[in-house]
């Protein structure tokens, strides 16, 4: 049963390179497995951050600083920028590449929006509250963990506009799912990423 | 079309079922409840510490969850994929607490001060 | 076959000139190559390394010596543990995850040829950049492990340690995309019919090193990104005056650092598990307990980390809970030497150069193992911590270890990579001078150790008793370069005038053997049907228990054969890799190279997705 199911697979995967023997697509894995990854990476940075918590021996303390109701904005346009993300994967799926390409621009603008709260909010740190990289170890380890989270949202931000661009110039289509659902994936990340920073760094006290 | 069909299988990697736009809006709506909710805590006058860190940190983790089971679709994958972001996720976890111990973030470990 | 290989590896006209061959190799996507790229720059900076060690062992000779000077020798030790466990051993393994698990897994290639290409390039810019600093007088000099805050801008003002830390940045990179690249492949590559527990041992072994590969290296990612941070904008993580904990590097280094030394012994595990089978002519001893044992080192690996640092003072209870982390993962380990012997005893032993080489490594790595044992006590490891008794546990595990087992698998595979036989006579020579100047080396530095010899010092006193020993250490020193000689000898004399291997020199028990030595560039010319472990053994000589041969197929046509579709070359990975090196190193430079490296690095990033996304028709599936 197994290699009847293992010998149809084979006649599949001759036709897409990418199929391998399990069914599965091999960029599919390879993101989860990158993601996986990405998670020890921001668990070094967050389990820093939670490390020096409290110890900073000068300079502004978190909740002198922090602006909840703006980190919760941010939060929210994350979130809603997951949905518009899966909406835009849903109608590639049936083949209606130009609302696709409307949603993952959307998800583009709400990434990109994010980015531009989190310069705001570093800029308000660095200039009205007297908080910079070298202020502090809460200055050192805020502005790293989160500085890195935004680089990815960035990353993320570059990636889903090449593929609006993409679909623009008719250069993607349903064929291309899997290529827009790696992205997907790589752009939920980066949003539940930011829930456990959202929690552990702005909320818990 | 046998091809069009063909893609399509294959592009959902054997996958047992598919979550609609349908659920996927509610799981957005949740998600923003329990964002509002998490934020109001906050606020919540005399709440005792430990309450408000472990009640942030269940509704955290669920809103992960949510994002990972149906916007990333791992609830309906085949089974590699789970494995390979949750034994990653619980080893990141487990090292992050045991980092925090190290460094006396709560009071677990006495520490010899040399 | 001049066709095939020129329709493989570029165009006709390209490959019967020089240049036409460098640039096929420059661009090349097969992983046969870029293996045999990985073992060759491996090995060279294998001798680089031991040149580095002998200087290091000349100097320590005699007591009180001239030759080389305190900020030397630091140099010295720092680019010798860097060299050999980054751009020696882990090289050597990638060489034989490269060229042998497609083989072994019945695929044509790995999951993703490209990016595969593109980690070996930014290998070779890491190792080159990291040695580049010998040139400017800036060699690294903060130990290989550079601990904090040593190697902070306040007392390292140099660029000796950005040369280490960004060098580190690069090669980690590689490593990660390797891993992820080998994961795919293992999980979603393997012919039809081979479970996860039909597979070779070696796959396995070489699975959870993969793991291993992409969930330490984010640790010392962070680690170094916190240093270089420190170093270049002013962060404040590794500095004590401002409350910082020096400890913060050390752990996440060590996090690292102890997986780091599991990914340094699994493979040559791995290769051990394959040669004993094939020349004992016995399946592995209890092969699914050899494959949980390695998959519990692999994960409990990341346990006992802090058994670096008994010395700092974490307290008695972190003390405790990794001593017992610790010893409780010797037990794995143990299992598999038992399965080992297992699967020695009753067997009818062939005695090639391969299995020496598997049999030193189990009794070596076996050594290492139990002074490591002892290390695990935090109360005998103050004694024995920073002397030069950790010295010797870690060239056991290491050389007696790892590099053992990774020679067994050179002399293994080289049929196989090259068409000829290696010599058995030269093969003797390199086994036995190697592993009495191996010994006549390390085990001495027990005993230094523990009579008081610290680590890491450049010269000694001539009045504490260590000077006899310490010469026999640097006499064994030069031996293991003598029997590298006969190596080298093997080697050029193999490629010279070997003899033919043919397919299957070892009559041997897994994939990779069935098809021709070399490969072709396809591999296999029809994918393999697996139905057990050691399933080649199994077409050869039936399941053993009155089973006849597996019947062969019917003969392969050369329509078959044109109509594999192998990936082309590419020169994207090339370019990426020098953009990643320009825009890492610019960071000790200037940031306008740090902008420019970015924006190439983005720019190609981008050339390198979308080179195969519209595939011209004719290339098309």
């Amino acid at each position: 049963m197994a290699d009847h199911a293992a010998a149809a697979v084979v006649a599949h995967a001759a036709h897409d390179p990418n199929i391998g023997s399990t069914g599965l697509d091999n960029r599919k894995v390879g993101m989860w497995a990158f993601l996986g990854s990405d998670c020890m990476f921001f668990g070094s940075l967050i389990g820093t951050y939670l490390a020096y918590k409290g110890k900073s021996i000068s300079g502004p303390l978190p909740h002198q600083v922090f602006d909840i109701p703006l980190t919760s904005y941010s939060a929210a346009l994350l979130l809603a920028s997951s949905l518009t993300m899966v909406l835009g994967l849903s109608a590639l799926q049936e083949s209606r590449v130009k609302k696709a390409a409307m949603w993952l621009f959307v998800t583009a603008m709400l990434g990109l929006h994010f980015v531009l709260n989190q310069v705001y909010e570093f800029t308000t740190f660095v200039l009205h509250h007297d908080l910079k990289l070298s202020t502090s170890l809460f200055g050192s380890s805020f502005f790293v963990l989160t500085g890195f989270h935004g680089a990815h949202v960035t990353g993320g931000v570059i990636w889903l506009l090449i593929l609006v661009m993409l679909a623009m110039r008719g250069k993607l289509d349903a064929r291309d799912y899997t290529k827009v659902e790696i992205a997907g994936l790589y752009w939920h990340f980066v949003d539940i990423v930011w829930i456990a920073i959202f929690t552990v760094i702005y909320l818990i006290p | 079309m046998a091809d069009h069909q063909a893609v399509a299988v294959a592009t959902h990697g054997g996958g047992s079922g598919h979550a609609t736009v349908r659920i996927y809006v509610h799981v957005a709506i949740v998600l923003a409840i329990i964002t509002a909710l998490e934020v109001a805590t906050l606020y919540v006058p005399g709440i005792p510490g430990p309450v408000l860190v472990i009640s942030l940190l269940v509704m955290s983790a669920v809103k992960f969850f949510l994002v990972v089971g149906f916007f990333m679709h791992l609830k309906y994958d085949h089974p590699v994929m789970r494995a390979l972001f949750v034994g990653p996720l619980i080893i990141a976890i487990a090292i992050i607490l045991a980092v925090m111990a190290l460094f006396s973030a709560f009071v677990l470990l006495p520490r010899v001060v040399l | 076959m001049a066709t095939q290989a020129a329709f493989m590896h570029g165009s006709k006209a390209e490959t019967e000139t020089f240049w036409g061959t460098v640039w096929s190799w420059l661009t090349t996507v097969d992983h046969k190559r870029i293996g045999i790229l990985y073992g060759t720059s491996a090995f060279i900076f294998f001798l680089v390394g031991g040149i580095e060690a002998l200087i290091m062992r000349l100097q320590l000779a005699r007591p009180d010596n001239t030759l080389v000077g305190a900020e030397r020798f630091n140099e010295l030790f720092t680019m010798h543990g860097t060299t050999m466990i980054f751009l020696a051993v882990m090289p050597l393994s990638a060489a034989f995850f490269n060229y042998m698990i497609p083989l072994m897994i019945g695929a044509r290639d790995v999951a993703f040829p490209r990016l595969n290409a593109l980690s070996y390039w930014i290998f070779l810019s890491g190792a080159l950049f990291l040695n580049s600093s010998w040139l400017f007088g800036l060699a690294p000099d903060g130990g290989w492990f550079g601990y904090a805050n040593l190697t902070t801008a306040q007392f390292s003002p140099r660029h000796t340690i950005d040369f280490w830390m960004l060098g580190l940045q690069i090669l980690g990179l590689s490593s990660m995309l390797a891993g992820f690249n080998f994961l795919v492949t293992i999980i979603n590559m393997r012919a039809p019919g081979m479970t996860l527990m039909r597979m070779p041992v070696f796959i396995w072994m070489s699975f959870v090193t993969q793991f291993l590969l992409v969930l330490a290296f984010p640790a010392i990612t962070v680690a170094l990104i916190l240093l270089m941070f420190d170093r270049f904008f002013g962060t404040l993580f590794y500095a004590p005056a401002a409350g910082a904990d020096p400890l913060l590097w050390q752990h996440l280094f060590w996090i690292f650092g102890h997986p780091e030394v599991y990914i340094l012994i699994l493979p040559a595990m791995g290769i051990v598990s394959e040669v004993l089978p094939t020349f004992a002519r016995k399946p592995l001893f209890g092969a699914p307990v050899v494959i949980y044992s390695g998959i519990l080192i692999g994960f409990f690996g990341f346990g006992v980390w802090s058994h670096h640092m008994f010395s700092v003072g974490m307290g008695p209870v972190a003390d405790a809970a990794f001593s017992i982390s610790t010893m409780l993962i010797a037990v794995p380990t143990g299992v598999k030497i038992l399965n080992w012997i297992g699967t020695l005893w009753g067997g009818s032993i062939r005695f090639k150069t391969p299995i020496y080489f598997s049999l030193g490594f189990i009794a070596m790595f076996t050594m290492g193992g139990l002074s490591g044992v002892m290390h695990a006590s935090p109360p005998v490891d103050l004694q024995q911590t920073d002397s030069y008794f950790v010295v010797a546990h870690f060239h056991y595990v290491l050389f007696g270890g790892s590099i053992f087992g990774l020679f067994s698998g050179i002399y293994y595979w080289w049929p196989k990579i090259t068409g000829k036989l290696l010599d058995e006579k030269l093969g003797l020579w390199h086994f036995w001078a190697m592993l009495v100047g191996f010994n006549m080396t390390f085990f001495p530095q027990h005993y230094l150790g523990l009579i008081g010899m610290p680590r890491r010092i450049y010269t000694y006193a001539p009045d504490l008793g260590w000077n006899f020993w310490n010469l026999v250490s640097t006499v064994g020193s030069f031996l293991i370069a003598v029997s590298l000689l006969f190596f080298i000898a093997n080697v050029i004399r193999s490629l010279r005038y070997g003899a033919v291997a043919g397919n299957d020199p070892w009559d041997a028990r897994t994939l990779e053997w069935a098809i021709p030595s070399p490969p072709p560039v396809y591999n296999f010319a029809r994918i393999p049907h697996v139905q057990d472990r050691d399933d080649f053994w199994l077409t050869k000589y039936g399941d053993g228990h009155g089973g006849a041969p597996r019947p062969k197929g019917a003969p392969v046509t050369a329509a078959e054969i044109a109509a594999i579709h192998m990936p082309p070359t590419s020169f994207w990975p090339l370019l990426l890799a020098l953009a990643v090196a320009v825009m890492i190193s610019g960071l000790m430079i200037s940031m306008v190279q740090v902008a420019i490296g970015g924006l190439l690095t983005l720019w190609l990033m981008y050339k390198f997705a979308v080179e195969l996304h519209r595939p011209a028709a004719g290339h098309g599936h």
